[in-house]
Formats: C-alpha cells, sequence, structure tokens
C-alpha cells in the first residue's frame, strides 16, 4: 500500500517562510488564511543558544482526530493516507479545528469550509511533490511513500532517526529531523 | 480560541431547556396543582433549544450558506456532535407536541413525558460530552465536565421555570419545599463537582494547570468569581437556602421576592458563565 508522508528538516529550514507563500497561491489562500504555519522554539544552553523554526501543518494522522469527531464525515482519509476535506458536507462547525492538538485547521473566511493542508492533493493523487517541497529552498521538505523502503523519504528517516513532532499525541506522517 | 459566546448559548440554552422540561416533569409528578410552573417548564424548553439551535446553525457558516448540508449531520454515529443530532431530533419535536398539548389544555400522555425525560436528559449529557472528548483541551478532557454540565442544566431548567411561578403564581410557588430544596442542593453540589475538576484538572498537565489559572487568578478571574461563583452558586444558594433551611417559614414579602428573582436570575447568569469560561479558558495540549 502507497503510504504518503512527508519530511521536514528544522536544521536545513532556514524560515523564509516560501512554502507557505506557495502553499497560498496553489490553494488560491487569503493572506491570512495559512495551511503552514511557524513555531519558534528555543534552542540548546547559553551561550550557544538559537531559534528553531518549526514549521507545521496537517500531520495526515493514521488516527486523525480531526476525521474521528467530524458529524458529517466531510473529513476523510484516502487509501493512499491522504486526510482530505469534502467541501460538499462540511458545515463549518469548528469540531475538528477544536479536536486537532497541532491547530492547524483553517476556516476559509469566503466559504466557511474549515480546510486545511491537503499535499496539493489533485484529481485523485498527491502533488508529485506538493508545492511546499519543490519551492523549499533549502531542500528542507522530502515527500513520498512511507511504505516504500526504497524511497528517499524512508532511507532519508532512516538515516536521520526523524520523529513526529508529538507521538504521545497522534500517528503523525510528517517526520521531523530538529 | 475555536469557539466563543455563540456556542456557549447554544449549550446553556440546551442544557437550560433540557433542565425546563424535567421540571415540568418533576411538577407534575409532585404537585399536579401547579399548572403554571408546569406549563412554563414545557414552554421554555422547546423555545431555549428553539434559539440555541439557531445560534448553532448561525455559528456554522458552510452549512448557513449551504444548509442542505446539516443533513449530512446524521453521518458519523463515532462524533459526539452526530449523537447529539440523535438526541435533539427525539427531543425537539417531544418538547414542542408537549408545549402545544398543554397550551390546547390537552392531557400530555404519559409515555411522550417519558421519551421527553429520556431524550432531555441525554440533551443535558451530551453537551458535556462534546467538548469532554476533545483531547487537545485538559480543561475539557475529563470525565467530570459532563456530570458539571448536567447537573447545572438542570439548576438552570429549574431557575427558568421557577423564575415564571414565582412572578406569575408566588402563592403556590413558596409552598414547593421539594422544589425549592432540589435547588438549594443542586447549587450545592455544583459547587462540589466544579471544585472537584478544577483541582482534577489543575494537577493533571500543565496546560491544564494553566486553564484553571486563567479562571481562579488570571484574566477570567473577575467572570469567574463574580459571575460564576457569587452570583451564580454562592448567592442562590445563600438565597433559597435561608428560608429552606433556616427559618422555614413561607415568605410572602415584596423584599423576599425581589431577592428571590436576584438569585434565579443569578442561576441563569452562572449557566450561561459556566459554559462561556470552559469555553475560553481552554488552552491546547503543548505539542513541541
Amino acid at each position: 500500500m502507497t503510504r504518503y508522508g512527508m519530511l521536514i528538516n528544522t536544521k536545513k529550514c532556514v524560515g523564509c517562510y516560501a512554502c507557505r507563500i506557495a502553499c497560498q497561491m496553489v490553494n488560491g489562500l487569503d493572506h491570512e488564511e495559512a495551511f503552514i504555519k511557524f513555531d519558534e522554539v528555543e534552542q540548546g544552553t547559553y551561550p550557544n543558544v538559537y531559534a528553531e523554526v518549526v514549521p507545521v501543518q496537517c500531520m495526515h494522522c493514521e488516527d486523525a482526530p480531526c476525521e474521528a469527531v467530524c458529524p458529517t464525515h466531510a473529513t476523510y482519509t484516502t487509501d493512499s493516507g491522504v486526510v482530505l476535506v469534502d467541501e460538499g458536507k462540511c458545515i463549518g462547525c469548528k469540531y475538528c479545528m477544536a479536536a486537532c492538538p497541532y491547530g492547524v485547521r483553517v476556516q476559509i473566511e469566503q466559504t466557511g469550509v474549515i480546510e486545511k493542508c491537503r499535499f496539493c492533493w489533485y484529481e485523485g493523487e498527491p502533488g508529485n511533490p506538493p508545492r511546499c517541497v519543490n519551492t523549499c529552498v533549502s531542500g528542507a521538505r522530502i515527500f513520498g511513500d512511507l511504505d516504500d523502503p526504497e524511497s528517499e523519504i524512508c532511507q532519508e528517516i532512516a538515516r536521520t532517526n526523524a520523529q513526529p513532532l508529538a507521538s504521545d499525541l497522534t500517528a503523525a506522517k510528517i517526520y521531523y529531523v530538529r | 480560541m475555536v469557539w466563543g459566546s455563540m456556542i456557549a448559548w447554544y449549550l446553556f440554552l440546551a442544557g437550560a431547556s433540557a433542565g425546563a422540561f424535567l421540571t415540568s416533569a418533576f411538577v407534575e409528578a409532585k404537585y399536579p396543582d401547579s399548572v403554571k410552573m408546569r406549563v412554563a417548564g414545557r414552554i421554555i424548553a422547546p423555545i431555549f433549544l428553539g434559539i440555541g439551535l439557531l445560534m448553532l446553525m448561525l455559528d456554522a457558516e458552510a452549512g448557513l450558506h449551504n444548509p442542505l448540508r446539516f443533513f449530512y449531520l446524521v453521518m458519523n454515529p463515532g462524533s459526539v456532535m452526530t449523537l447529539g443530532v440523535y438526541f435533539i431530533c427525539v427531543f425537539m419535536p417531544v418538547s414542542v407536541i408537549a408545549a402545544l398539548l398543554e397550551v390546547l389544555r390537552r392531557p400530555v400522555p404519559k409515555w411522550l413525558t417519558w421519551v421527553g425525560i429520556v431524550s432531555a436528559f441525554c440533551v443535558a449529557a451530551y453537551t458535556g460530552f462534546l467538548l469532554g472528548v476533545v483531547k487537545a483541551y485538559p480543561l475539557w478532557n475529563n470525565a467530570i465536565l459532563p456530570v458539571l454540565f448536567v447537573v447545572s442544566a438542570l439548576s438552570a431548567g429549574l431557575a427558568a421555570t421557577s423564575l415564571v411561578g414565582l412572578v406569575t403564581d408566588r402563592e403556590r410557588f413558596e409552598r414547593m419545599w421539594l422544589i425549592k430544596k432540589s435547588h438549594v442542593i443542586l447549587s450545592a453540589i455544583e459547587m462540589v463537582v466544579l471544585v472537584t475538576m478544577l483541582i482534577i484538572v489543575s494537577s493533571g498537565s500543565a496546560e491544564g494547570a494553566a486553564s484553571v489559572a486563567s479562571l481562579v487568578s488570571g484574566q477570567y478571574a473577575p467572570m469567574f468569581w463574580g459571575g460564576l461563583v457569587l452570583l451564580g452558586l454562592v448567592a442562590p444558594f445563600a438565597i433559597e437556602g435561608y428560608p429552606v433551611f433556616i427559618t422555614r417559614k413561607v415568605e410572602t414579602s415584596t423584599t423576599s421576592m425581589v431577592v428571590s428573582v436576584i438569585g434565579e436570575g443569578g442561576v441563569l447568569v452562572g449557566g450561561f458563565m459556566l459554559r462561556l469560561l470552559v469555553i475560553l479558558a481552554a488552552l491546547p495540549v503543548m505539542y513541541l
């Protein structure tokens, strides 16, 4: 089975926000609406400290809490493990926004629908790769099939021991090198 | 914060609606002569719930623009919101029919009252579980919150119905000791449950502790102490408790009536405050 996921290397990320802007353009988002947000974490011990920029977006969780609580089944998971929103079913109740521990579900002002990163899903397939990946100036993002041990993402996860942000919260499919 | 005052209004009105229906059933069983209060409870139930549902639909913007999408709400029985829709689909028509029968001076069949009682209880409880199952917010994700919401719902429904009884049928109302006693006891239980919840949530996680701190000593402290604790719990407890458990005499003075109105009104304000504060003060778990 194909199981799409992503790897984000915060050691390579320069915090330029190009991925967010590219995402906003490809998804037709308003400048205040974004599927990618950036958290800053203090790292290191004095005097060797730095601010780590952590890009955060939908983790496409295997056990997506947003999907579990969605009363209309507007949120669903494809066979390839991508969590999507069926706009035609979403009533905008915001239950998914409350359930998502990463706070990455966004209400689209014009329609009221609660959207999120969809790995640039279009015509039954995710982006090849999604726009944030091929926009990244420092190559901090890798997209691919987590079930294919030969894929670039699996090799890189194995090599760097990349981990999800919070494995105690959900079974996320975005891995981080930190 | 994801939700705001609209959802707080809905949670309050749905709970008070269920409480009002249960109060009217209680009045019917224990005080068959108190017609005005029974009818008041029956009428308050569908009106409160109707207003609440309106709030809910206004808040769900995508559905508001495409109302047919609301039919999809029955699709996911695994979601507490869908379960709530099932309960409301029973309780709303039952309460409307019961209210209509009362207005038309027809008897409400026993079985209908029982269906109403069960569905009213389910509606009151689901509003607590709706928030209770959300793991991302420690202030919500505990077993005590649904209990607190049910107790508060009963108290608010009783207060709304009592307010009508107090104004329209005072002489009889002042002699309904069971109603008055239940009211005082509910306030006491609510205080205990609230304190329990705050202690447990506060000790459970850093985010929970921060949420509780924002209530008792932070930005929400004025609303918490003034609106919820003083006006919503302590004042009604003292105002109702004093004549019921201390002086044990029937009050007839205008002063006592004004004080009682403040007590009943306070319960309603407190009921709304509780939902609003629980929604506003909840902080999400940290993922970094």
